[in-house]
This record gives C-alpha cells, structure tokens and sequence, in this order.
C-alpha cells in the first residue's frame, strides 16, 4: 500500500475533516437546543402534543437520507433554496432534535414528582422549578445517551456526501477518482471517522464521571 | 413554482415503490439474521478469559462501530474486487450492513450475558454440565429473551440504513423513489411516501416482534 | 375545641369536598373548619381519603365540588362577581400557597444542594430576599430544628429524620401562617421519628396552626387539640383527644383504635 499518494491531498482531506467538524458541532447544538424545546412546548402546551409526536415519529422512524433529499431536492419547490452544506446542517438538526426531545423526556420524567411537588408548595415558579431543580438532576442521567446521540449524528453526517458536500467522505470520493487509489484513502477515511468517534465517546465518559461525583442519586434512600 | 400535492403520481408510483420496499426489507432481513451469527461469535469471543479471542473482538466491534455506515460500504464494494472477489452490489450491502450489525449486536449481546446472575452457570456446572451446553440450555436462551427488545430496535435501524445501499446502485426503496423523481420531477409526493414507507414497515415490525414475543414466552415479561 | 370561637372565622374552611379518581370517589362531602393555633390530627385507616383532604387543603389537588377557603379567600379557585367559582390561575395559586407550608412522607429535599441551599432556594427565588438574608433566616430554621451544624452537608448524608427535620426548616423558612404534615414519621425508622415529632411540639407550643395526617397516636393525644377519625372518604368522628381515644362513640372508630393496640402492643 502506498499512502504516498496522499500526502499531495492533505489540504483536502483536513478541508474535508474540517468541514465535518463544523457541520456536526452546529447540527449537534442546533437540534440540542430545538430538541429540548420541543419536549418543553410538549409538556408545557396540550395542543403541541400531537404535533410534537408526529414530528418526533417522522424524524427518527424515516431515514436521514429521505430527510435530506426532501429538504434539499424538495425544498426549492416551496421556495427553500439551500445550499449543500446548510440543506445538511438543517437536516441533521431537525433529525437530531427528534432523537435529543425523546432523550430530554426520559430525562424529566426521572426527576421524582415528589421535589417538584415540594418545590410548588413553597411557591416557586414553573420556570425556577426547571433551571434549579430539574435541569440539574437530569444532566447525569441524560448526558450518557445524549453523547451516544451526538455521535450516531457524526457518523450520519457522511450521508451528506450524497449532496455534494463537500465534507470527509465526499473529499475522499474525489480523491478515489483523482488517483484511482481506493485502499489508501478508504483506509484513511475510516480511521479519521474512527478517531473523532472515539474522541467523542471518552470525552463523554469523562464528563459522566465528573457529573456522578456532583449529584447524588435521589432514587434509594428516599423518593 | 409546482402545483398542489399530485396525489395521483403517489399512486401511480406505489407498486414500484413497494418493489423497492421489498428489497429494502430482505436486505434488512439478511443483515439482522447474518449480524446475529457475526454477533454471538463476536461476543463470545470478547467475554472470553482468553486474551487472544477478547481483544480482536474488541477491536472489531470498535472499528465497525466506529466508522459510518456509508464508508464501510464503499470499502466493502470498492475493496473486494481489489483482492479479486466480485461480488453483486446487493451482496455487498447485506454484507457490510451484516457486519455493522454484528458489531452492534455483539455489544447487545454482552450486556445480556453480564446481567445474567453468575449463580445460574455455578448451579449449572456444580451439576457437572459441560460449558458448552451451558452455554447453549441455560445462557443464550436466556439472554435471547432479555435483548428481544434490543433486537426490534436493531431490524428497525437496518431498515433505515438500508437506505444507504442507494449509493453503491442496489435498487431498494430510497433508489426507486430516486428513479421515480428523474422521471416525473415531484420529489416532494415521492420522498414523503417513501419516509412514510419506512415508518410502516418499522411499525409493523415493532407489532409483529411483539406479537411474537407474547405467543413465545407466554406472556411472560423478564425483569429488568 | 377550646378554640373554636365563633366570632372569629377559621383560618381553614372546608365546605362539602368531593373529589374522585376516575370512577373512585375518594371524599364524600367534607365538612370540616380549622381555627388559629389549632393543632388538629387526622387518623383512619388507609384509603379514608386523609391524605387526599390534607392535599387538597393546598390545592395539590384539585376537587369537583365543594370549596377550600384559607383565611377566608377561596383557594385554588376566583369567587367571580356574580358570585360563581373559576378556576384559578397557577400563578394565583402558586402565590395562595405561601401561607401554607408542607411537610411530606418522604421529605423530598432536592438532592443536589446541600442543607442551606434547599432551606433558602424558596426565599430566594420566591420572596426574591438577598443571598444574605436568605442565609440568615435558612441558619435560623435549620438551628430551630437541631441541625445547625449540617448546613453544608447533602441530604444522601443525613438520616431520615435529619432530613425530614430539614424539610420542615425548609418549610418554615417562608413564615406560613399554616402547616400542613402528611404522615411525616411513616418513613422513618422508629428511632429517628423521637427528634421529628419533638420539632412538631415545640412548634405546637408556640401557637402554629397545624394539620397532621399521622399514625402516631401518642403523639395525637399529647399535642392534638383536636383528632379527626376519617373512614372511607367521610369524618366520622371528632373530638378533644381523650376523649375520643378512651371513650370512642362511633364503633367504626372504636374498632379501628382497638386494631392499632393490638397492633402496637404486640
């Protein structure tokens, strides 16, 4: 095997990386912050239910691949004119979303009735009742499957390479058929996506343990 | 500027695009029944106490979880010709979607194995039962029970992944939809029925492993 | 009943309360007023409806006939002009509450802050008192209940009846007028509930209206000014303490106080 050949190709290939890591970082704090609005609007506002629902189903039972030809191949019939890269961005999020909102609603019905109880009864806010006491008790045990997420994301975002952008497995592609090399390149293309999803999973693992040593489980002693 | 929903096209198209949807299914259908037999000799491998099976199969099912779906396709599809083996687009397919499964299954496999109490295979073995049918009467039946539900949530991902088989030609669901809109330009009816194709295939495996599961074990439902 | 004056309105009145879960009607038409500095006991056996009245005295639940009226205003729901009853806004409600404070059967302390952070979180938050001040009064409650020295530690780390001492700081903290207890020692292990019910008496003695769903009859017969013997979602019985333990006049009541000694003395 000869890796030779791509030394020519560096700037592609960290081009290539370089444009994953962004449109994953934005896809994975874009459909965060949708996901956990979602399942707030699901909770807080009755008639949202059913649309939530749809929405959640549609995005997580339908292939992100359909996501993204009906966004981008679809869109500019209803005037959505999208470039590669944010018709991707846009996908990825919405379909994040779907996933992160169902993780946000496992999260919040873990958070015992009994504290939020206790915290109605000494008058404090709905919004108060959030940030101080349920936001906190759910980020243990929603980070795990969050960060599992984010990194299905990752690797889902090579099927952007089917639209032309222009991101790690797309670069790849145009090197295979500039060199007609395919070992070499598929090699190093599996390896970089191998490497940012093991990055990802012990970053994750460090931060669940430094989350444990701050909250303590509520479930065992008491309710 | 198109017109409003052409609903008349969804119709005209829906027989081919069930073709597609049939393909979709057996390529499903392989992978999980292929990832299974990958997916215990994996995982037996890796609970193993020999360092020579539990660490290449670490490495495997890290590597093939580690990778995109997609890449190991094009590996699989543009790589064995290479090394001469020339196999059909769809064998291709079921054959990466088999060993990304295997990985996965694997993983599901071992949490199963390490939530059986290690009292049961003690009992087992203090009666003089030899490992392998210990193995065989008393752990993975259990263990098999247990991930069932794992397993429904496994076939449901294969349908959707098989998607990507599209891009090395096999002619499943996505690609017909594909086909159908170079033809007629309505992408919109074409891709939403499709995505709504999946969604009805994934509902009615979650029915029917339900169902099945019910008829099966008598209604019994392990705990934990 | 020394203290039921007639010219002075209760500070609870609960006129004809019904309420129903699905098809179960769990209260059938309560009928019962709670004077100043009163501390009246509610006892019966399991599913007589107490708890359910006790957590609809704060709304916790709501009921579909009848009304709960807290110093005299109607809680959980707004007296319209023409006289009609609407359902409040939670916003109402959740400021209607700040006159009553609860203590419940598993304390629920929030389990991330330590001791002072659950006794001030409401004073903050709610009653928007700076962080100083907060601490103070928090320091306060938590040496009135005994566990001045535990300010920084977490409730995993305290015993049961710790905790369940903090959650009644916690709740005096924001000065209600009324406190309402359910089942607070049920939970505990049998020496823990000595330091949770002495708190309970000394608040007794400095005059705070109590209501308390309890098991504890003992404690019923030295502190209660009042017990009520609930059954099956009606009170059946009322009356000065000992009176109504030694000389019980309805046979459900008898029959129910003669199931717990044998249960006790066994």
């Amino acid at each position: 095997m000869n890796f030779s050949v791509l030394e020519a190709y560096q700037g592609a290939i960290l081009g290539g990386l370089g444009t994953t890591i962004y449109i994953c970082a934005l896809s994975i704090a874009l459909g965060l912050v949708l996901g956990l609005a979602i399942e707030l609007v699901r909770q807080e506002l009755p008639w949202m239910r059913m649309p939530c629902r749809i929405y959640v189903e549609f995005f997580r039972g339908s292939p992100i691949l359909i996501q993204i030809f009906l966004i981008y191949y679809a869109g500019p019939h209803f005037g959505l004119l999208l470039s590669p890269v944010t018709a991707g961005v846009v996908g990825l999020s919405l379909y994040g979303a779907a996933y992160y909102a169902e993780i946000f609603r496992s999260g919040f019905e873990a958070v015992p009735k009994g504290q939020i109880e206790a915290a109605e009864c000494l008058g404090i806010s709905p919004s108060r009742v959030l940030w101080r006491i349920k936001l906190p008790q759910m980020t243990a045990l929603v980070l795990p499957p969050l960060v599992n997420q984010s990194i299905i994301l990752i690797k889902d975002s090579a099927v952007l390479s089917v639209i032309t952008v222009p991101e790690l497995t797309k670069q790849t592609s145009k090197i295979i058929n500039e060199t007609f090399t395919i070992a070499e390149p598929l090699l190093v293309l599996a390896l970089l996506y191998w490497a940012l999803v093991e990055g990802l999973s012990r970053l994750g693992r460090f931060l669940e343990t430094r989350m444990n040593r701050h909250i303590t489980s509520s479930a065992g002693r008491t309710s | 500027m198109s017109s409003a929903f052409e609903f008349e096209v969804v119709l005209t198209s829906l027989p081919t695009l069930l073709k597609g949807a049939g393909v979709t299914l057996g390529i499903s259908m392989a992978s999980i029944a292929l990832g299974l037999v990958v997916g215990m000799l994996v995982c037996l491998c890796r609970i193993s106490d020999r360092k020579l099976l539990s660490w290449p199969a670490a490495v495997f099912i890290s590597a093939l979880r580690g990778i995109p779906i997609l890449v190991l396709l094009l590996i699989v599809f543009y790589m064995l010709p290479l090394v001469g083996i020339g196999i059909p687009p769809i064998m291709a397919a079921i054959l990466s979607m088999s060993l990304n499964s295997g990985a996965f299954q694997a993983e599901i496999y071992r949490g199963g194995f390490l939530s059986i109490p290690r009292g049961q295979a003690e009992a087992a073995r203090a009666l003089g039962m030899s490992e392998s049918r210990i193995l065989w009467r008393i752990l993975i039946p259990q263990v098999m029970n247990k991930v069932a539900p794992s397993l429904t949530n496994e076939l449901i991902m294969l349908l959707k992944n098989s998607s990507l088989a599209s891009s090395i030609t096999v002619v499943e669901l996505l690609r017909t939809s594909q086909q159908i809109v170079s033809n007629t330009y309505r992408p919109t009816e074409l891709y939403l029925t499709a995505a709504l194709l999946y969604i009805l295939m994934s509902i009615a495996i979650s029915v029917v492993s339900d169902t099945a599961r019910r008829k099966f074990y008598h209604g019994g439902r392990v705990t934990a | 009943m020394s203290l039921a004056r007639t010219n002075i309105p209760p500070v609870i009145n609960i006129t004809n309360l019904h309420k129903r879960f699905g098809n179960l009607e769990v209260l059938k038409g309560i009928d019962l007023d709670i004077y100043q500095s009163e501390v009246v006991c509610l006892i019966g056996p399991s599913g007589s409806g107490k708890s359910t009245l006790l957590r609809c005295i704060n709304f916790l639940e709501s009921y579909e006939q009848g009304l709960v009226k807290i110093n005299e205003e109607p809680m959980g729901f707004v007296e319209m002009y023409d006289g009609t009853l609407r359902k409040a806004p939670a916003a109402r409600v959740l400021e209607s509450r700040r006159d009553l404070g609860m203590v419940f059967q598993h304390f629920n302390l929030w389990p991330h802050m330590n001791v002072l952070e659950n006794v001030t979180e409401a004073l903050r938050s709610v009653k928007l008192r700076p962080r100083d001040k907060a601490e103070a009064k928090g320091k306060a409650m938590l040496e009135k209940v005994g566990l001045g020295d535990k300010l920084d530690s977490y409730p995993a780390n305290l015993s049961g009846g710790q905790q369940q001492r903090v959650a009644i700081a916690r709740a005096l903290a924001m000065d209600p007028s009324i406190m309402l207890f359910d089942e607070p020692t049920s939970a505990l292990d049998p020496e823990l509930v000595g330091d949770v019910l002495a708190v309970m008496r000394s608040l007794a003695a400095e005059g705070m209206t109590m209501v308390i769903v309890t098991h504890e009859m003992g404690f019923a017969m030295d502190v209660a000014d009042r017990v009520v013997f609930m059954e099956d979602g009606k009170i059946v019985e009322q009356g000065d303490p000992k009176t109504l333990f030694n000389a019980p006049k309805s046979p459900r009541l008898a029959a129910f106080l003669s199931s717990w000694n044998r249960r006790t003395n066994s």
